[in-house]
């Protein structure tokens, strides 16, 4: 889809994508024009009530705001109920714009009480607009939608802000205080044709919005509930703490600062114009600090370190007040707000915004209500009630009120370091495990050596019962004979001249020989096989024996052989008689090559190694050739690592010896196959990457070297972004359309490889999760996925693997990963 | 254990009664019995395990001694009567393909008219 100038425009600044273009300009300017009203209302409020009612009041103004907010959340809920949020929206702006008029014809009087009415009146619309404001942005756009499009809007707010504070610095001297309110009305009404005009234009775009919105009309609002709903979740108790600490801070910083103001600046117009510049620079401050640091902070430290940034500031400068002489307390308290008030608008409020994503949509909304309109104004009550009791009662001095101000930030930074812990938890738990991992599933469900051990003795009972014995005799050591294997394996038994084993299955069967008292049990059994294969004699009658049948080559002589390949991997590894096996192991017969590669892995004799490894080169003795080798254990890892990094060795071999060296598990064996990576040895890189992450599934206590592992994912981006990219090429040409289909194969593939490697460096479930839930999860789930992914990758692998996955039209992928390709090669090559 | 020796079509059977075992050995081993008859220039043995109740390595030992020992001079060692569980253990260990095991004495004895 081609770009529209506008669009064009702003995605040079923004990630504002086609179709949200439109609503993102809208609601950017309804932002604009709410917060400049506010910012118009603020200074004039301010100076109002220092004018007529003295700082040593602000207590009350504070405290009787959180009384009537109270109020007003319940009405607020009851209305959100009743109406369409469209409506409710618009009749707001009305009676905001009915209530400014009135105020304008109310100051004209100088009633000093007008001011602390005014003082409530405009809490409760800053607050009640800008809350608005986000629960409208919550219905129109999904969790990943807002969390790209914050900064954008949020610009809009602080530019606003900065308008109506220029407003209030330049007009207040020439056409006075009060009459400052008359500009509102008109911002305010272009609120009112944006909000309904965004309504319509909801409608038109997308259906799923309205459905979201008519969704979200349906809950009903109790104070009960919604501390109900708030006590049982972890992350909004949290989040109230944050709000509770933070704004108790907030309202002992204005206060000091309204306190140093009123004692600076005596005369009311000047005081307003004062308060107009300092908030337009404040707000220019903010907003550069907006423009420049929020998404980097947020994108390169991740929201905890973003949480801290904001009562770390506040703490310093809590402390710096100690340092300041008297005379320049104007300069502390500009400083003080300052900080405040620039984070609050910037990082604060988008990092809060974020903290609300992953809840769900219902209950968001109902505690961010609760909490932007309720616990909000408890707090500013509380930090009223501790101005009161400190300031009033106990005589503390503005430096004194800093320590409680102190105590409160270390309570916010605790709480932040809490709820990062607990946000991660909730992204982790709206995604599902969506499938089991097959091989770790067969290994947990199905014994093979079990089963394939039974098929063996089964196999053998109609050839041989010498080898009928052998392997009936491997199964009782393993101890897994359950009563219905036993009927299994005995069933037709009087066919065979294996009646013997019947006493060894504990069945009734006919017997061959004569009975006689011999009671052994399964152990001493085992016990007198060991001792009668140690035996000289028994050696010196074995080696005669299987020399005799080696040299033979008649058609029977295959049992014969099969039968001492089984013996010879029964005795000791010292015997003698073992190394007859080296000639079985190149036998022609299959059978042969089968009964001694198990007894070579039995015996693990580091002789036969390079006989098993040729083994793994043929389809038909790969399997348990594999399985001895991995018999061997961690001893061989070596020897497998110059078989695997051999380019001249057949590529059957190389590519099987990754799984062997999975099977064997050690940590010497993850650490060399990770080391075999840094080869970059195209032809067995899938192979190494499987063992690698079943090693990780396996056995989780594994570590990997990280460095190799990064290095590796980057090189497989790398590699994805050349697939993707070749694949747009190929999809413009109508011709090779039907080519790209090979190609999607191979970009599913690598990026399976992307996630397994990082599989063995972030925590496995977490990985795993997020990248099952990418692959066939909704479009939330990716959105989830991929917030699971910005918590917890380091920010290079983020910032590569994100042009990947992100949910952006084909074109623009193709045109990021792209970038992001010379991005990274620019970087290897510095 | 006891040990006696008979002869029969000229095989010398040896009926084993007892247990073999390690712990049980007097001066005068299976073994050491096999090789006085083979220096009497008696070939063909047959051991009777009919009424042995236990037997263990070292009996085993015995037996495997003998059967070289036998083998060596070109003779001929055979064994009848075995238990069910011995017969197990013979094939385990794969001495059922060295020695000749039968069920009873007279086709044991058959057997070594036919050699």
């Amino acid at each position: 889809m081609a770009k529209s100038p506008v669009q064009k425009f702003l995605s040079k600044f923004f990630d504002v994508r086609s179709g949200e273009t439109s609503t993102a300009l809208l609601m950017f300017f309804y932002f604009f024009l709410i917060t400049s009203s506010a910012y118009v209302i603020k200074p004039v409020k301010i100076s109002l009530y220092l004018e007529w009612l003295k700082p040593k009041n602000l207590p009350y103004a504070y405290l009787l705001t959180a009384l009537v907010i109270g109020f007003f959340v319940t009405l607020n809920s009851k209305l959100l109920q009743a109406m369409k949020r469209q409506l409710y929206i618009s009749l707001s702006l009305v009676f905001f714009i009915l209530n400014l008029f009135i105020f304008w014809l109310l100051f004209k009087q100088q009633w000093a009480w007008v001011s602390m009415v005014y003082w409530v009146w405009s809490d409760i619309f800053m607050i009640t607009s800008v809350t608005q404001f986000w629960i409208l942005i919550n219905d129109i756009y999904n969790p990943r939608q807002v969390k790209r499009l914050v900064g954008f809007l949020v610009s809009g707010g602080l530019l606003g802000g900065i308008e109506g504070s220029l407003l209030a610095a330049f007009l207040a001297r020439s056409i006075g205080t009060e009459k400052l309110l008359l500009i509102c009305p008109l911002m305010l009404f272009l609120c009112l044709v944006i909000v309904n005009f965004v309504s319509r234009l909801q409608k038109v775009e997308s259906g799923e919005g309205t459905e979201a919105l008519k969704k979200l009309k349906k809950p009903k609002i109790t104070y009960s509930k919604s501390f109900q709903l708030l006590r049982k979740n972890r992350h909004l108790m949290l989040l109230c703490g944050i709000v509770v600490a933070g704004i108790v801070v907030t309202t002992l910083v204005d206060f000091q600062f309204n306190l140093i103001i009123e004692s600076q600046y005596e005369d009311q117009n000047t005081r307003t114009a004062f308060l107009g510049t300092f908030f337009t620079i404040l707000l220019i401050f903010s907003y550069l600090l907006h423009v420049f640091s929020t998404n980097r902070i947020l994108k390169n430290f991740g929201i905890r370190t973003a949480l801290l940034i904001t009562p770390f500031f506040l703490l310093i400068g809590s402390m710096a007040i100690f340092l300041f002489p008297l005379g320049y307390m104007i300069y502390w308290a500009a400083l003080i707000k300052g900080t405040d008030k620039s984070l609050a608008h910037s990082l604060s409020q988008s990092v809060r915004e974020l903290l609300y994503i992953p809840i769900n949509p219902e209950i968001k909304y109902k505690a961010k209500v609760f909490i932007d309109m309720f616990v909000n104004k408890f707090a500013k009550g509380f930090g009223a009630l501790l101005i009161l009791l400190f300031f009033s009662v106990l005589q503390f001095t503005i430096k004194q009120m800093s320590f409680i101000a102190i105590v409160f930030i270390f309570v916010w930074i605790v709480l932040n370091l809490l709820i990062t812990r607990e946000y991660v938890n909730i992204v982790k738990r709206n995604l599902e495990i969506k499938w089991q991992d097959a091989d770790k599933f067969i290994r947990e469900k199905i014994d093979i050596d079990m089963t394939k051990l039974v098929f063996d003795t089964l196999q053998s009972k109609k050839r041989s019962s010498v080898l009928y014995a052998m392997n009936l005799f491997d199964l009782l050591k393993k101890e897994k004979l359950s009563p219905e294997l036993k009927k299994i394996i005995s069933y037709k038994s009087d066919e065979v001249l294996a009646s013997s084993m019947d006493s060894l299955l504990e069945l009734d069967g006919e017997t061959l020989l004569p009975e006689a008292d011999d009671s052994l049990e399964d152990e001493a059994l085992d016990a007198q096989v060991k001792e009668i294969m140690s035996l000289d004699v028994y050696q010196q009658l074995m080696n005669e024996h299987i020399d005799k049948v080696i040299s033979e080559e008649s058609q029977e002589a295959e049992i014969s052989k099969m039968e001492a390949a089984k013996v010879l991997g029964m005795m000791e590894p010292s015997s003698s008689v073992i190394h007859s096996l080296s000639q079985l192991l190149k036998d022609e017969s299959p059978e042969v090559i089968r009964y001694a590669v198990e007894s070579a892995g039995n015996l693990k004799s580091r002789e036969f190694v390079p006989l098993l490894v040729q083994h793994l080169s043929q389809p038909r003795t790969e399997r348990i050739a594999s399985k001895a080798l991995v018999e061997y254990g961690s001893k061989i890892t070596g020897t497998l690592k110059d078989y695997l990094g051999d380019p001249d060795e057949d590529l059957r071999l190389r590519k099987a010896i990754p799984d062997i060296i999975f099977q064997i598990g050690t940590q010497r064996a993850a650490n060399l196959l990770t080391l075999e990576l840094r080869k970059k040895s195209r032809d067995v890189e899938t192979e190494i990457i499987e063992a690698l992450y079943k090693m990780k599934s396996k056995k989780p206590q594994l570590r990997f070297q990280r460095k190799i592992i990064l290095s590796e994912v980057i090189s497989v981006i790398k590699k994805s972004y050349l697939i993707l990219i070749e694949m747009h090429d190929l999809m413009s040409d109508e011709k090779k359309v039907y080519l790209a289909k090979d190609l999607e194969n191979n970009l599913a593939r690598s990026l399976k490889h992307i996630f397994e490697l990082l599989s063995l460096i972030y925590p496995h479930d977490d990985i795993i999760r997020a990248y099952q839930n990418i692959c066939s999860g909704t479009k939330e789930s990716l959105d989830y996925s991929i917030e699971l992914l910005d918590n917890i990758l380091k920010r290079e692998i983020k910032e590569a693997l994100l042009p990947l996955i992100d949910d952006v039209p084909f074109e623009d992928k193709a045109r990021r990963c792209s970038k992001m390709l010379k991005t990274l090669e620019k970087a290897e090559l510095a | 254990m006891e040990i006696s020796a008979r002869e029969k079509s000229d095989v010398i059977i040896f009926d084993i009664e007892g247990e073999i075992r390690r712990s049980d050995v007097s001066d005068v081993t299976l073994h050491q019995l096999v090789k006085d008859q083979l220096d009497t220039g008696k070939r063909n043995i047959l051991l009777n395990f009919k009424n042995v109740e236990f037997i263990d390595s070292f009996g085993v030992g015995e037996i495997l001694a003998s059967y070289i020992s036998t083998h060596n001079l070109g003779g001929k060692l055979k064994i009848a009567k075995i238990s069910k569980k011995l017969y197990l253990i013979f094939q385990v260990t794969m001495l059922t393909k060295v020695l000749e095991i039968f069920e009873d004495e007279e086709v044991a004895l058959e057997s070594f008219i036919k050699d």
